[in-house]
């Protein structure tokens, strides 16, 4: 087991040399790209990061990145309790599942994109809009990893909690939901990076703020770096709500096995 | 500390105290639907076994061995026929029964200590007595020095003994044992086996064990129920006259045990 930790260990190690020297690689081709083109077109990215930093350091980003990040939080937080409960609902009770099912799938049938214009004629300019959109989207890959992690607890456990004659509520907070921990860990890190997306999107239909505003402001003024600036700005708070999420879980598993055990579980290594 | 003096305490709560470790078996056959048609498991299976009695179950693969551990301990409801505990039809699982299964079955993100008091926490807000009597049925598997242990850093051997402990702790009346034992190492079984019968000895509860090793089963058992190939039926019902306590040494220098196992043998070809 220790081998097989220490190789995992190596690994990552290896991994994280390997994205650095790829980044280099490809900023480099985005260079030289860059330089038979029209600024335009494609900036360099010289000036782009010059710009980004004289757009973050003066303080005319914060505006647009709050918005953004409170859309994000709001409509992950909303579709994140939405989804939980739901799936927590319908992997309990058949009759939830029959009920809610057939409307889970039409909510995912229409394109969510498509209901913006509408929303923001209900909801006005606002985050609204925004947010409903985010939690909308965020909220399938909860629903579905929470039913999954929730139903595949394995039978030897589930019997063992037959045999102690636990209640419903005890086998679902003692055994399921601890076992569901990394299904609906891997369903909340997809449904933040689409809560991202589904923020900035819906800020395309009709925004003043926002990091999606501005692209779309951006492309009004023909300003293509402003656009990579908030191109940019976005790729940086996507890799940070991802890494906090990988935080959350890293202290998640290691409170729920321990350093080791968590760990081995990261790397794959079976217990 | 015998426990079967402690258990009282446990059964007091529950309303029956005299008889509990008294189970019939009553013609019990259980049937299963398949795609292929009815299987029928086992059929028609008379039985008695007397309080703090060790019964052992042999059979081929397939047999039902588990499926008759299952009715009696109210996993599975029979097709017809019925299982009596104390005098008790039993229709549903028994918090005084204790199961201990082929795996260990613990719960990887608890600690072993908090594996063993699993039990306890679903029937109440556990009291400190309840935790001095995980640590005690700890310390008498031996694992005293791994309470803090997670599931993943154990041996199979321990994680079975902690599956013992966690059985135990609440002081069962009948202890039923799926082959309990199968997947460890032939040495750690032979400890394991030895561990059983002294905590048996301690403990006075009734124990039925269900294995596929005919020596493993003579050795521990008081009576080995030999059952037929699907349906499961009993075939033969063999006293094991050998004196207790036993050890390894003295059970296989005597000639019954062999000529038993022979017998076993012989009926299960």
């Amino acid at each position: 087991m220790k081998r097989l930790l220490k190789a995992a260990r190596s690994e990552a190690w290896i991994g994280r040399v390997l994205v650095l020297l790829s980044a280099v690689v490809l900023i480099v081709v985005w260079h030289l790209w860059a330089r038979t083109n029209s600024p335009l077109v494609l900036p360099e990215p010289g000036p782009v990061l010059s710009r980004l930093i004289d757009y973050v350091g003066s303080g005319r980003a914060n505006p647009h990145i709050w918005i953004t990040v409170q859309e994000i939080v709001l409509g992950f937080a909303l579709g994140g309790v939405a989804g939980i409960g739901l799936g927590t609902l319908a992997s309990e009770f058949g009759i939830a599942r029959r009920v809610i099912m057939p409307y889970v799938i039409i909510t995912q049938a229409l394109p969510k994109f498509a209901l913006a214009p509408i929303l923001v004629i209900w909801f006005g300019f606002g985050m609204t809009p925004k947010v409903i959109i985010a939690a909308l989207i965020a909220f399938f890959p909860l629903l579905e990893n929470t039913y999954l992690g929730l139903t595949t607890a394995p039978a030897e456990m589930l019997e063992l909690f037959r045999a102690l004659r636990a209640s419903r509520w005890t086998t679902l907070t003692k055994c399921k939901a601890l076992h569901a921990v990394p299904a609906v860990f891997s369903g909340l890190r997809v449904a933040l990076m689409l809560a991202l997306v589904g923020a900035v999107v819906a800020e395309y239909v009709g925004a003043n703020k926002g990091l999606g505003a501005l692209i779309i402001v951006s492309q009004g003024t023909l300003d293509t770096e402003l656009m990579f600036v908030a191109f940019v700005q976005l790729t940086v708070l996507g890799l940070l709500l991802d890494k906090l999420h990988g935080l959350v879980y890293r202290l998640v598993m290691r409170r729920l096995y321990g350093s080791i055990g968590a760990e081995m579980r990261a790397a794959g290594v079976s217990v | 500390m015998p426990v079967g003096v402690q258990g009282q305490s446990v059964n007091d709560q529950t309303g029956e105290l005299s008889g509990r470790g008294h189970i019939e078996i009553d013609g019990l056959t259980k049937t299963f639907a398949s795609d292929a048609g009815d299987i029928t498991a086992i059929e028609g299976i008379d039985f008695d076994i007397a309080p703090r009695e060790f019964v052992g179950i042999v059979g081929p693969s397939g047999c039902g061995k588990s499926t008759l551990l299952r009715c009696v301990g109210g996993l599975i409801a029979p097709s017809t026929g019925e299982v009596r505990i104390g005098g008790e039809v039993v229709t549903t699982p028994d918090r005084r029964i204790g199961y201990v299964f082929q795996k260990a079955v613990l719960l990887p993100w608890r600690r072993v200590l908090d594996n063993v008091m699993l039990p306890f926490e679903v029937m109440r807000r556990p009291t400190e007595e309840d935790r001095r009597k995980a640590h005690e049925v700890l310390e008498m598997v031996g694992l005293a020095e791994y309470l803090q242990h997670r599931p993943g850093e154990l041996s199979g051997g321990m994680q079975q003994r902690v599956s013992v402990a966690r059985a135990l702790a609440v002081e069962p009346s009948i202890l039923l044992m799926d082959e309990p034992f199968g997947a460890l190492d032939a040495q750690t079984r032979d400890l394991m086996n030895l561990e059983l019968l002294r905590i048996w000895q301690e403990s006075q509860t009734t124990v039925v064990f269900v294995t596929h090793d005919i020596g493993e089963a003579l050795f521990l058992s008081d009576r080995v129920m030999v059952m037929s190939a699907r349906p499961g039926s009993v075939q033969d019902v063999i006293d094991v006259d050998l004196e207790r306590p036993r050890t390894f040494e003295q059970v296989e220098g005597d000639e019954r045990f062999w000529s038993l196992r022979q017998r076993i043998r012989d009926q299960l070809e």
